[in-house]
Formats: structure tokens, C-alpha cells, sequence
């Protein structure tokens, strides 16, 4: 008889505690290690916090961006990464927090200086219709390659941004002409003051709709 | 001269016994040391004792790298640097635990290659097939980990184009690629991710594996031994007496009708 070959009789009742109870103990010893490894992963996809502090910085001059050609400029970020999560007494003086350096290419769409520029004095203010135009015109991208990240740069014999891991090639405008990126260079969120300073935000926007997040700048 | 040989022949062999007989040691060494292979294959068979060894290396200069390596996104280039050109012996311990890794790499490669000709995958070793799958896995992660480690352009980029690769994971894309970096841009906590993985997490789980992929060789034995043979043949044998007995029979009872 199967009952009389089981060593350890176990009444219904027993055997459903002992469920509950090793479903509660397995819980605990998992769960808070898990969600410990995907803290940062919980915080920007259910949260959407980034480690990146927000704020705009400067960029350069409008003025300082060529025609036919595309430049690259550097701005530094805040990154709040592991280091700082607010001690008292270091909130603020920014001691403890890294810079996080991004490489950004200008450059006007087509390689086109906007009509309203040339022979203009840097000295007199830009009108707001004068800055419009001018922002539809420049191009801030990122130098992160659209397909896995690697930093692109301007070839100026090919006139393309061309990536050095697997020949992604991009025009002057950042859009993908070739090569495995799904989608042109990510565009920065940027900003035209009346002196012609440029400003970004760490926050991107691309013109296609199924594109991806830049993640590693 | 002789009777001197012959006394210190006695005297190590009465050694020998007096721990054999408290600690099991001779017995042991035989039964961990020697493992019958098939004649044909011959030097094929020490493939696997070849990984163990570079795995072993691995441990031993690893945790000798350990000792000078800091893992911060400052100072690990620095360190590695260091342990180069300033630590004595530094290129000879970092160059053994780089070269070995690479060849540990084409010995597994090898390892699995012999196993798969030579049939040694099937019945009843389908199971340390599998936990060598995941060997090869984890061995795969922890090369790749490793070169990050070095933060410098190429283990840089390398760890970016990995998790890149990773966000295209459909449904959690950006769940696995925000845990490898250790946030939605790459930095200090990447680092200390990578690390964390390479040197703890990675060989922690690495080794029992490596332990239970010994048990069941020593288990089952290898594929196509001699003895293997021996008893299989044996059981054909048999089994073919018994037809023709049956075969036998029934040609008998088919004469008496």
C-alpha cells in the first residue's frame, strides 16, 4: 500500500503550512537581494530618475560653428552615481559628485550657415524670430553611435560621422546613411540665448518613432 | 648503500600506511589522480584537466592581482598601470592570468570539441553536458567582465557595446542594460559592477559547478573507456546467446508439430 511506504505521514494541513511557510522564508532570502542588484534599474524605468542632474549648460557660441563641417565640443555633466545619495553637510558643494563629460557635434543643417548670420556683429542681441530660425538650423548631437554607443567623429575627407566599431556612417545633419544604427545620432535638448550662446540638458530627442535610448552617455 | 635505500624504501612506505590507514590519503590521490581513457583519443582526454588547470591559474593570479588593483573609475587604469611597470613581477603575474585566459578560452573550445566527436554528450552523460554549457557561459562572461576591468578604451567600449547589445533584449531591454551599467549612464557604478561580477559573484558560482562537473565524470566514467567496451560487449553477447537459444527453441517445437 502506497500509504504504509511513506516514512513521514503528513496530514493536508501540515503539508499546506509547510508550503506557506517555505514560500514566506524563500521570499525573503531572494526578493531584497534582487531588488538591491536592480536598484538603479527600479529607479530610472519605474521611478524614471536618471543619474544625470538636470540643469543647462553651456555649450559654446553659435558663432564659433563653421559652415560645410562638423565640430565637436565638450560639456560636463553632474552624475550623482553611487557617490552621492545626500549626505548632510555635502549636498550642494558638489565635492563628492563626478563630472560626466559628453562630446557634442555641431553643425548647421546641410553645412549651410543661416542667412541671417553672416556679416552680423557678435556684439548686437539676437531677435527671437533671428534665434528661432537659427535653432532650426543647428544641428546638437550626440557623438554616441545610435547602434551601440561607441563615440563617432567627423571624417573630413569623407565628409561623414563615421563610428570606428562597426561603420556606422552618419551625414552632416546626423542622419544614418549607413552601416547598423537603427536611427540617426540622438539630438540634444538645446537652447539659443540672444548673444548666440548655445545651451543643452542632459535629454534627448530623435525624429524617428522607434528609437532607442542612448543609455551610456 | 643498499641496506640505507632499502630502510628509507621501508620506513616511507610505513609512512605511507600510517596515513593511509588514519586519513585515506594514498587511496585517495589514486581515485582523484588517474581515470581510465579510451585508447583511441589518447592525449584528446587531458583537454578537460587542461581548463582545470587554467581555471586554476586563474584563481591563484587573480587573487595576486587583487592585492594592488583598485576598482574605481579613478584609479583602476592607474592601478593596472602600476602593478605594469612599478610592482616586481607585476607583468609576470598580470601577463600570466591575460595569456592564460585567452588560452583557457581555445582549450574550452577544444574541450568540447573532443567531447562532441568523440560522442560524449550522450546517455547517461547528457548532464554534465549541460553543466558544461553553462561553464563555457559563465568562463564567456567572466573574460568579457575582465576586460572591462582595465577600463581603458577598448574594456571600456567593449562593456558598453555588451550592454548595448543587451537593451535590445525584447520586453526587459532596459531593465538588463540600466543593471549592467549600474545606472542610465555609464560610471563609477559600472565599474563596481563589473567588478563585483568578475571577482565575486562569477567565481563563487563557477566553482561548485566545476565540482559537480568532476563528480559526474568520475560517476560515469569516460565515454568509450576500455572496461566500457569490455561490458558492453559482454552484454551483446549475452544478448545474442539468449536469441539464438529462443531461436533455437522455437525451431524444436515448430519440428515436433
Amino acid at each position: 500500500m502506497p500509504e504504509e511506504l511513506q516514512k513521514d505521514p503528513l496530514t493536508r494541513g501540515q503539508f499546506l503550512w509547510m508550503g506557506a511557510l517555505g514560500t514566506f522564508v524563500g521570499a525573503a532570502l531572494t526578493i531584497p537581494p534582487a531588488i538591491f542588484v536592480l536598484d538603479p534599474a527600479i529607479k530610472d524605468v519605474v521611478q524614471g530618475q536618471s543619474d544625470v542632474m538636470g540643469g543647462w549648460k553651456v555649450l559654446g557660441s553659435i558663432f564659433d560653428v563653421p559652415p560645410a563641417k562638423v565640430v565637436t565640443q565638450l560639456v560636463e555633466f553632474t552624475q550623482k552615481q553611487t557617490y552621492d545619495a545626500g549626505q548632510p553637510g555635502v549636498v550642494g558643494t558638489g565635492a563628492n559628485m563626478r563630472p560626466l563629460t559628453n562630446a557634442v557635434l555641431l553643425s548647421w543643417k546641410d553645412g549651410k550657415v543661416p542667412r541671417v548670420l553672416p556679416g552680423r556683429e557678435e556684439k548686437r542681441p539676437l531677435k527671437p524670430a533671428e534665434i528661432n530660425e537659427i535653432g532650426r538650423e543647428l544641428n546638437v548631437m550626440a557623438n554616441a553611435c545610435a547602434h551601440m554607443g561607441c563615440p563617432t567623429r567627423w571624417s573630413e575627407e569623407e565628409k561623414e560621422i563615421v563610428c570606428p566599431c562597426h561603420g556606422g556612417i552618419y551625414d552632416i545633419n546626423g542622419e544614418h546613411i549607413g552601416g547598423p544604427p537603427p536611427h540617426g545620432l540622438w539630438r540634444y535638448v538645446f537652447r539659443i540665448n540672444e548673444d548666440g550662446d548655445i545651451f543643452v540638458e542632459h535629454k534627448f530627442h530623435v525624429k524617428s518613432s522607434n528609437a532607442t535610448r542612448p543609455y551610456v552617455i | 648503500m643498499a641496506g640505507l635505500i632499502a630502510r628509507t624504501k621501508q620506513v616511507g612506505i610505513a609512512l605511507a600506511d600510517w596515513m593511509e590507514e588514519r586519513t585515506g590519503i594514498v587511496s585517495l590521490t589514486q581515485t582523484f589522480l588517474y581515470e581510465p581513457v579510451p585508447k583511441k583519443g589518447k592525449w584528446l582526454y587531458t583537454l578537460g584537466s587542461a581548463t582545470l588547470f587554467l581555471i586554476t591559474l586563474q584563481f591563484l593570479t587573480g587573487i595576486l592581482l587583487l592585492f594592488y588593483y583598485v576598482p574605481t573609475a579613478d584609479n583602476a587604469w592607474d592601478s593596472i598601470y602600476y602593478i605594469m611597470h612599478d610592482a616586481y613581477f607585476g607583468q609576470y603575474i598580470r601577463g600570466i592570468h591575460f595569456w592564460s585566459a585567452n588560452v583557457l578560452l581555445l582549450v574550452i573550445g577544444l574541450h568540447m570539441m573532443r567531447t562532441f566527436l568523440s560522442g560524449s554528450y550522450k546517455a547517461p552523460r547528457e548532464m554534465n553536458w549541460v553543466v558544461g554549457v553553462f561553464l563555457i557561459l559563465i568562463v564567456t562572461i567572466l573574460a568579457f567582465s575582465g576586460y572591462a576591468l582595465r577600463w581603458d578604451q577598448e574594456g571600456f567600449w567593449a562593456w558598453e557595446v555588451g550592454a548595448k547589445i543587451a537593451s535590445y533584449t525584447p520586453f526587459i531591454g532596459s531593465w538588463a542594460i540600466i543593471t549592467l551599467l549600474g545606472g542610465d549612464t555609464a560610471g563609477p557604478a559600472t565599474l563596481s559592477r563589473v567588478f563585483a561580477l568578475h571577482v565575486w559573484l562569477l567565481p563563487a558560482v563557477l566553482a561548485p559547478l566545476v565540482g559537480v562537473h568532476l563528480y559526474l565524470l568520475r560517476k560515469h566514467g569516460e565515454y568509450g573507456a576500455p572496461f566500457e567496451y569490455a561490458e558492453r560487449l559482454t552484454e551483446l553477447r549475452k544478448q545474442q546467446q539468449i536469441r539464438a537459444y529462443n531461436d533455437l527453441e522455437e525451431d524444436e517445437s515448430s519440428q515436433e508439430e
